[in-house]
């Protein structure tokens, strides 16, 4: 088990190290794609600072909790595409049927097709929206349950978001559909950028319970203000173990359905 | 005639890929979700927020829906791809203006994104029971103005950012750059006359302002606006702009052709 575990861990750095080769051939692309990314987050911060400075509340969040909610959306964002970048290029193999070559070989094919192409641009933003996370949750006192009870709720979140990204890749098998599912993804969870109770009613409980975004985002930093019933704290977790033995079942389904038609 | 065919095809073309296309309308949707009910909810504790009262609010949302992809709406973006892979040739060869061919291709573009902009909206707005917005006829001429200085500067910003692949493979990044200012800095997240004043002049320096805010604002609340700047100003810095990238186009259309070489086709 553990003899697995560090060869799969040896090809994972090794496809990561690759992956890094690749990303420094763009060197201009870097630099205006960091300050692109960079731009976006701090105007949106600013369009924050703009809201609260005629008011005091948004719904009933504090200016501290909209930003810390932001900043966990953010942070779940970047983290997501930091780990699952390799998805966005998944249908070319399967048109091409190169993903046979990979599907051959001798470990799991989501080391290759899921996590095998480490973001590095993106991993460079993840720092300071981290830091800043800590620097505004440190502002507050929160009890430390809850601070616990909020980042277990983060890699809940995490989980949901791989469960998306092997359910896209289970739709590439069957219907060769990546590029626009994937989009759909980003522009769902682009709703929990800010809390999830800004929407009307049927709207926040669809994209709460049908599409979990607000349990992505706002469900962490609910647990963190003490804010979320014991009862939604396990919807979290079921929900999140429901999607992604889902998005497993769907995969294995599309393996079977798989033909290798390309070429 | 052969315009009237390119605008045709064009159309053709986004009804064999049905799915595709619906499930770009469906991301449009979800977009205008965030900002609108975000500000919806800012304007319902802050009555009257920099001029803006729920209202208003409401108003400038739904115009701008319906307007920013009808004057966003563009084709030109292959033209990067077109000019790596060496098929622009086809169309340099052919008898027909290259920037015609582009035009009415985005026309149709323009066209068909305002009339499902206008139907999903609509019925968003019965679904929700939002009250319809009600034009403000008072400036329609301004309206028709910076409508047409908006659709002309952007058909220029995107075809200078695709004639950056007669030097460079490396498109993404800058159309990435300017996909983010034109959602900061046009009026898509937030009315930009919300910002503070001298910030808000600041970015009424850049072009993105005159792409689809001021349309917007003509036709949706232009009272807020006429308080805060010159008119003349608005105008002034509309035609500069059209000029410079008008010049700018045609300089680096006509640097790219003479840099420009491909063969095996």
């Amino acid at each position: 088990m553990f003899k697995k575990l560090k060869r799969n861990l040896k090809i994972y750095l090794l496809l990561s190290y690759q992956s890094l080769k690749i990303v420094l051939q763009h060197r201009q692309g870097i630099i205006l794609f960091l300050l692109g990314k960079i731009l976006r987050f701090f105007v949106i911060f600013g369009m924050i600072f703009l809201i609260f400075s005629k008011t005091k509340m948004l719904v009933t969040y504090s200016f501290n909790q909209v930003i810390i909610i932001y900043l966990t959306f953010n942070l779940i964002d970047t983290a997501a595409q930091v780990l699952y970048r390799e998805v966005y290029r998944f249908r070319p193999l399967v048109v091409s049927g190169n993903l046979d070559l990979i599907l051959v070989k001798p470990y799991h094919p989501f080391l290759r097709v899921l996590v095998g192409g480490i973001d590095f641009l993106d991993l460079f933003l993840l720092i300071p929206y981290l830091f800043l996370l800590i620097f505004f949750i440190t502002k507050e006192s929160f009890p430390f349950f809850s601070v616990v009870l909020y980042f277990t709720l983060i890699i809940n979140g995490l989980l949901i978001a791989t469960a998306f990204h092997i359910g896209v890749l289970a739709l590439g098998l069957l219907t060769t559909e990546v590029d626009n599912a994937i989009m759909i993804y980003r522009d769902l969870l682009n709703l929990g950028r800010f809390p999830i109770d800004i929407y009307q009613k049927t709207i926040s409980f669809i994209f709460t319970f049908f599409i979990p975004v607000g349990v992505m985002t706002t469900f962490p930093a609910k647990a963190l203000f003490n804010l979320l019933s014991f009862r939604n704290t396990v919807f979290a977790f079921f929900i999140s173990f429901f999607l992604l033995s889902l998005s497993i079942k769907l995969w294995q389904l599309g393996l079977k359905k798989y033909q290798s038609a390309g070429g | 005639m052969k315009y009237l065919s390119v605008f045709t095809l064009t159309l053709k073309e986004y009804f064999v890929y049905r799915l595709s296309f619906l499930i770009w309308r469906l991301r449009v949707l979800i977009n205008f979700l965030v900002p609108f009910f975000l500000w919806l909810t800012v304007t319902k504790q802050v009555k009257n927020f920099a001029g803006y009262e729920q209202k208003s609010i409401i108003a400038y949302f739904f115009f701008t829906h319906l307007f920013s992809y009808f004057i966003l709406g563009t084709r030109t973006v292959d033209i990067a791809g077109q000019i790596q892979n060496g098929e622009i040739i086809n169309l340099l060869l052919k008898p027909i203006s290259f920037f015609r061919f582009y035009f009415f291709r985005d026309l149709a573009d323009k066209i068909l994104n305002f009339s499902l902009s206008f139907l999903e909206i609509s019925i968003f707005f019965s679904l929700f029971s939002f009250p319809t917005p009600q034009l403000n006829l008072e400036f329609l001429l301004p309206f028709l103005f910076f409508l047409l200085i908006g659709l002309f500067l952007s058909f220029c910003l995107n075809l200078l950012i695709s004639f950056i692949g007669f030097w460079t493979t490396e498109i993404w990044a800058p159309r990435f750059i300017f996909f983010v200012l034109v959602s900061l800095l046009s009026g898509s997240f937030f009315p930009l006359d919300l910002l503070p004043k001298k910030l808000f002049i600041l970015t009424l320096f850049t072009p993105f302002p005159y792409l689809f805010f001021l349309p917007v604002k003509m036709i949706a609340s232009p009272q807020t606006l006429i308080n805060k700047v010159e008119f003349n100003f608005l105008i002034s810095m509309a035609i500069f702009w059209l000029i410079i990238l008008y010049f700018l186009c045609r300089f680096f259309w006509q640097k790219g052709l003479k840099s420009f070489s491909f063969w095996g086709r």
